[in-house]
C-alpha cells in the first residue's frame, strides 16, 4: 500500500530528477507546492531553473481509487527506496480549455523518494494504463 | 549509424558506464540487458515518445496553468 501524503508539514518541497523528464532533459529540480483550493489534491510542480516549465500534478487515487502498480526493481534501486512507505506518487495532469477535457498520465507516474527527494517518471508499459486517462467522471 | 555484430552473452559499451548485453536471440526478437547510471533513463523508444509527447502537452508556465480550469474533484464518499 502506497502512502499518498506528501510531507504535509512542508508547503514547498524541492525534488530532483537525476535523469530529467522525457521531453525536458535539462530541468532536473522542481518545486512542489499546493495548487487550487485548500483541500485540493492538485499540486504545481514547477522547474526551479525555468519559469516557463510547470506541471499540474495530482494524487492519482483521488480520481482512480483502484490505480495500482508494482515499482520495478531497477526504478526502486535508482531511487534508493526499500520500503513502499518511502514512496510518494503523483501523476501529471494535462489541463484543457474545458475542465472536463483534462486528462491524467497514469502510464508514467512520478515516483518520489520521500526521504531523499529523488524522483523519476516511472513507466508501466504492460499495465494497460493510459497516458491520457480522463479526469472527469463520465456522468 | 554504427553497426556492430554481437552474439548472445556479448556486450557493447556506450561511453564508459553503459553496458548493453545481448541476453537471448529468438526468431525476430532480441532480449537485451542494459546497465546504466542513475542519470540515464532507459525506455523502449515508442514508450519514451509517448511520455515525451504527453509531458510536452502538459507543461506550461505556472502563470498560464493558473488560467486553466481544474477538473471537479470527486467527493470523498465516491472515492
Amino acid at each position: 500500500m502506497i502512502d499518498t501524503d506528501l510531507t504535509p508539514d512542508t508547503e514547498l518541497v524541492e525534488i530532483h530528477f537525476a535523469a530529467g523528464l522525457p521531453g525536458f532533459p535539462n530541468a532536473r529540480t522542481y518545486a512542489l507546492a499546493p495548487w487550487g483550493s485548500d483541500d485540493s489534491p492538485f499540486m504545481m510542480m514547477s522547474a526551479v531553473d525555468d519559469v516557463d516549465v510547470g506541471f499540474v500534478v495530482v494524487t492519482p487515487w483521488v480520481f482512480y481509487p483502484d490505480y495500482e502498480f508494482e515499482l520495478d526493481a531497477s526504478t526502486a534501486e535508482r531511487l534508493g527506496v526499500i520500503d513502499p512507505e518511502d514512496v510518494v506518487v503523483v501523476c501529471v495532469v494535462t489541463l484543457a480549455d474545458r475542465a472536463e477535457d483534462a486528462t491524467v498520465n497514469l502510464l508514467g507516474p512520478i515516483v518520489i523518494n520521500r526521504a531523499t527527494r529523488e524522483a523519476c517518471q516511472a513507466v508501466l508499459p504492460s499495465s494497460g494504463y493510459e497516458v491520457r486517462a480522463p479526469l472527469a467522471r463520465a456522468a | 549509424m554504427l553497426v556492430l555484430t554481437r552474439r548472445a552473452n556479448q556486450s557493447i559499451m556506450i561511453g564508459h558506464d553503459i553496458v548493453v548485453t545481448v541476453l537471448e536471440v529468438r526468431g525476430d526478437q532480441v532480449r537485451l540487458g542494459i546497465k546504466a547510471p542513475r542519470s540515464v533513463d532507459v525506455h523502449r523508444e515508442e514508450v519514451f515518445a509517448s511520455l515525451q509527447q504527453a509531458n510536452q502537452a502538459a507543461a506550461k508556465s505556472p502563470k498560464e496553468l493558473a488560467n486553466a480550469p481544474l477538473p471537479e474533484v470527486p467527493a470523498p464518499a465516491d472515492r
